[in-house]
């Protein structure tokens, strides 16, 4: 009996993208993403995450090989879901006005999006303010409702580009456990850019490491953690060996001597 | 008290001035002829007001009329050069000719082929105000933040959509700034346009009873007539002011004058 | 002959004694050279001036120019007006000038419109669709148009000294000096206007008049007198004499005006009698009387320009520098054998 594996949500074969300045972005990635699944990209800068995040997103073209995404598929109106370094909130509307953007955007009238905003809100803990404007709120808030905003039109696969790096610790930890708890209620495919270690080992499931010059995937770490994951993971003794991999690998990432094609 | 002599410092800065000028031209016995005093001025304000308050509003008018069109052709055109890289890049540079060339020679031009006077000064107050809307707001049309761009692109945003619920309020900013500038500029044309062309009968602002003034010798009402222009200049200010803190006053670095409160 | 040698005699003991005092003046003009203002440039290219004591520097007017303020101000010691307006605007707002001499018998201020457009009559002026008028007029004679003859503000349009609008437009009417504009507009648009000078309708005023402060009247008279009196004779010869010299000092000082305009002036200013008619051929150039002042002040009031209250008329022109008859003379021996 053969069992039939559920297609990847998102999947890239073999994909490369060159830019038209002549930068060779990515050489000949290939990974998958599944429904459900929390995946880091994990890499130093200049080794194309952001490019992968796009190409997924479509906001940019492949150079050649396969891309497949909802995206690119078309198959559901805002199946794809993005969240920039940068809350990237309009600084003149409100909380809600941001939040119920995607929505307004396809159509609906603020009455009958009214609902679904202020579940979102809730859910990310900004219920009280809603008629704030992004200038009255902290950095960690502002992300928060950068997340609302994401969460809002139930997307397929949510894209993540290095969100909490601007964070102190605190707030990075608390929007860690947070992000993990949304994802798995959800149960959205999570594709996570980071160069945090912890964050990466902490939160996802597969962790890609990426070289740079020309962007490829060098490693991949499979990390064996039940969901939902506690806080008390961050000091285990295998947390620190995940760590230490991660870290060996990132290492090998900048060593690598450049590949000349 | 000291908030009070915080929020009384320009009144109080005006009035000392105002005394100095009235002791000092009365001490040094200077006659009306060549320099007035303030009471002298007033006097002459109260004298002349039938004609000076319609003169007053003839200006006004005039300043309004050419700054709501500066407003809207401002606007448009820097919308349709957000729209289409080459039209900016043809049309441009005449805007900038517009801008350069001094009114003073052109408004004699303008009332010769112009029927209409009125329509004249329009034109002649338009072309100084228009160009620092149209560029500041170019430029805030241009200056939206990269990552909304994107994301309105990924939600499939139509150019409608882009041009009024990103673009319009990420160039408020930048209009208004444009707008304040205008505001001054656009009595200053109207002021230079009917001074250097002149108008007669009903159709006349304050330019013109200071022309009269001058050519009549009476300084004082010459005094009285820019006085009421300084005042229309200083309004305009104060109004677009305002209208900047109320329409930016939640949100915009440029009238946030507190901190921000932290809770996370 | 014997009287020849009197007059060398007298010219040259003049001379010394002015080799000893050249008095700087500046006498300000209201336009730029032309040759209504001929006398003055006579006086100073023949050495008139020079003759009388005086080294007289003449600054022009001109279209954006308003040398008016500079006389009170002491920048100048001497200034031209076109008209009495100006005389009764400073006394009614205490500016401490008067008048000391009026060159023009006549105002040569005129309307001028298109021959064969129904302005022959005067009366159908005030129906022209545009009158092209200066500030200057807009805000003094216009007024008594208005008042006077019934023109209409509605058809008033700026004149800014350029005949385009006018040549432009058959039913235009402009202003001008009625022995300066109409040579330009024979030049430049080959026809001849029809010239209504304000002063066959009523406008009685003097002009060309010269300027003074009182303090300078008070304090200086025989500087004054001086001034006038070098001035009458320059204008003398000026009209009668050998004006080539003061040709060539306009010229130069107003490189627009050519030989044949300044020639075609002098023409029109012996015809219309701007000059030398009237009191002037009795009493000298630059007569003026206190009755006529008054009259042509009544009509001013009448016309609604100023309240009778508003200016005491004695305080306009002084008298007693001019009508001594001087030039007469001098006009005769150049008068032609």
């Amino acid at each position: 009996m053969e069992i039939s594996t559920p297609l990847p949500t998102a999947e890239l074969v073999n994909t490369s993208k060159q830019f038209s300045t002549g930068v060779l972005a990515l050489s000949s990635v290939s990974l998958s993403i599944s429904s459900g699944e929390f995946v880091t990209l994990l890499g130093p800068s200049g080794c194309g995450k952001s490019t992968v995040l796009r190409l997924i997103a479509g906001l940019e073209l492949p150079s050649s090989g396969v891309l497949r995404s909802p995206a690119q598929q078309h198959i559901q109106e805002y199946a794809t879901a993005f969240v920039f370094q940068e809350p990237t909130l309009m600084p003149w509307a409100s909380v809600f006005d941001n939040v119920w953007l995607p929505l307004r955007l396809q159509g609906s009238s603020r009455d009958t999006s009214c609902a679904r905003v202020d579940a979102a809100l809730k859910s990310v803990g900004l219920e009280d303010f809603a008629h704030a404007y992004p200038a009255q709120l902290s950095g960690g808030m502002k992300m928060r409702a950068s997340i609302a905003r994401a969460l809002i039109t139930d997307p397929k696969i949510l894209l993540m580009d290095e969100p909490f790096a601007a964070l102190d610790d605190f707030s990075r930890h608390r929007l860690n456990d947070d992000l993990l708890h949304w994802q798995q209620e959800r149960s959205i495919a999570t594709l996570f850019v980071t160069h945090n270690i912890a964050e990466a080992v902490f939160l996802s499931s597969r962790v890609l490491v990426m070289g740079a010059r020309p962007g490829r995937i060098i490693h991949e770490v499979t990390i064996d953690e039940p969901y939902p994951r506690r806080p008390a993971f961050r000091e285990s003794m295998r947390f620190v060996d995940y760590c230490r991999a991660l870290a060996t690998a990132l290492g090998h990432a900048t060593e690598q001597p450049q590949q000349t094609r | 008290m000291k908030r009070i002599l915080h929020k009384l410092l320009p009144a109080l800065t005006l009035l000392t001035f105002l005394l100095l000028w009235e002791l000092g031209v009365r001490w040094a016995n200077i006659p009306a002829y060549t320099l007035p005093t303030p009471s002298v001025i007033v006097l002459s304000l109260i004298d002349h007001w039938p004609s000076l308050a319609l003169s007053w509003w003839f200006t006004i008018k005039i300043t309004l009329g050419a700054l709501f069109l500066a407003c809207l052709g401002g606007v448009l055109i820097a919308s349709v050069f957000s729209l289409s890289p080459q039209i900016e890049r043809a049309f441009f540079p005449i805007a900038v000719v517009l801008q350069v060339t001094p009114i003073v020679a052109i408004a004699p031009l303008m009332l010769i082929y112009i029927e209409s006077t009125t329509a004249a000064l329009l034109l002649c107050a338009w072309i100084v105000a228009f160009f620092p809307i149209l560029s500041n707001t170019v430029t805030g049309l241009r200056a939206t933040d990269r990552n909304l761009v994107e994301l309105f692109r990924l939600y499939r945003a139509s150019p409608w959509q882009r041009l009024v619920l990103l673009r319009a309020p990420a160039a408020l900013p930048y209009f208004l700034t444009g707008l304040k500038i205008s505001g001054g500029l656009s009595l200053i044309g109207a002021v230079t346009a009917e001074m250097v062309a002149g108008s007669a009968g009903r159709q006349t602002g304050l330019a013109s009873r200071i022309l009269e003034a001058s050519f009549r010798t009476e300084t004082p009402k010459m005094f009285a007539a820019l006085a009421l222009l300084v005042l229309t200049g200083v309004i305009i200010f104060l109004l677009f002011n305002a209208l900047s803190r109320l329409l930016l006053g939640g949100w915009h670095s440029s009238e946030q004058s507190h901190t921000v409160d932290h809770n996370s | 002959m014997a009287l020849r040698i009197v007059q060398s005699i007298f010219l040259l003991g003049l001379l010394l004694s002015a080799a000893h005092a050249q008095q700087a003046v500046t006498f300000a003009t209201n336009w730029k050279a032309q040759a209504a203002h001929g006398g003055f440039y006579q006086a100073v290219a023949d050495g008139t001036y020079k003759k009388y004591g005086l080294d007289v520097t003449i600054r022009q007017g001109g279209p954006q120019v308003n040398n008016r303020p500079l006389l009170p101000a002491r920048r100048i010691d001497f200034l031209m007006t076109g008209n009495l307006l100006h005389s009764f605007d400073n006394v009614k707002n205490g500016i401490p000038v008067v008048v000391v001499a009026a060159m023009f018998q006549k105002d040569p201020q005129a309307l001028m419109a298109h021959p064969g457009q129904g302005y022959e009559n005067f009366a159908a002026l005030k129906n022209a669709p545009t009158a092209l008028i200066a500030k200057d007029g807009q805000f003094t004679w216009w007024q008594w148009l208005k008042m006077v003859h019934g023109f209409k503000d509605e058809t008033l349009k700026p004149y800014n000294y350029n005949l385009g609008p006018f040549l432009a437009q058959p039913k235009a009417i402009q202003q001008g000096y009625s022995v300066a504009e109409p040579i330009y507009i024979q030049e430049q648009g080959k026809f001849k206007p029809v010239v209504h000078l304000l002063a066959d309708h009523g406008f009685s005023t003097y002009s060309t008049l010269i300027e003074a402060r009182t303090e300078t009247v008070k304090n200086n008279p025989d500087l004054v007198q001086r001034f006038v009196d070098a001035s009458v004779i320059g204008w003398v010869n000026f009209m009668y004499g050998d004006r080539s010299a003061a040709n060539a000092l306009m010229m130069k000082d107003n490189p627009e005006i050519s030989l044949a305009e300044i020639e075609a002036s002098v023409v029109l200013m012996k015809q219309q009698g701007i000059v030398d008619s009237g009191e002037a051929q009795t009493m000298g150039i630059g007569a003026m009387n206190a009755a006529r002042i008054q009259d042509f002040f009544n009509q001013m009031v009448k016309a609604g320009l100023y309240q009778a209250k508003d200016v005491d008329l004695s305080k306009v022109a002084t008298t007693q520098f001019v009508n001594k008859q001087l030039g007469i003379d001098l006009k005769k021996s150049l008068a032609p054998k």
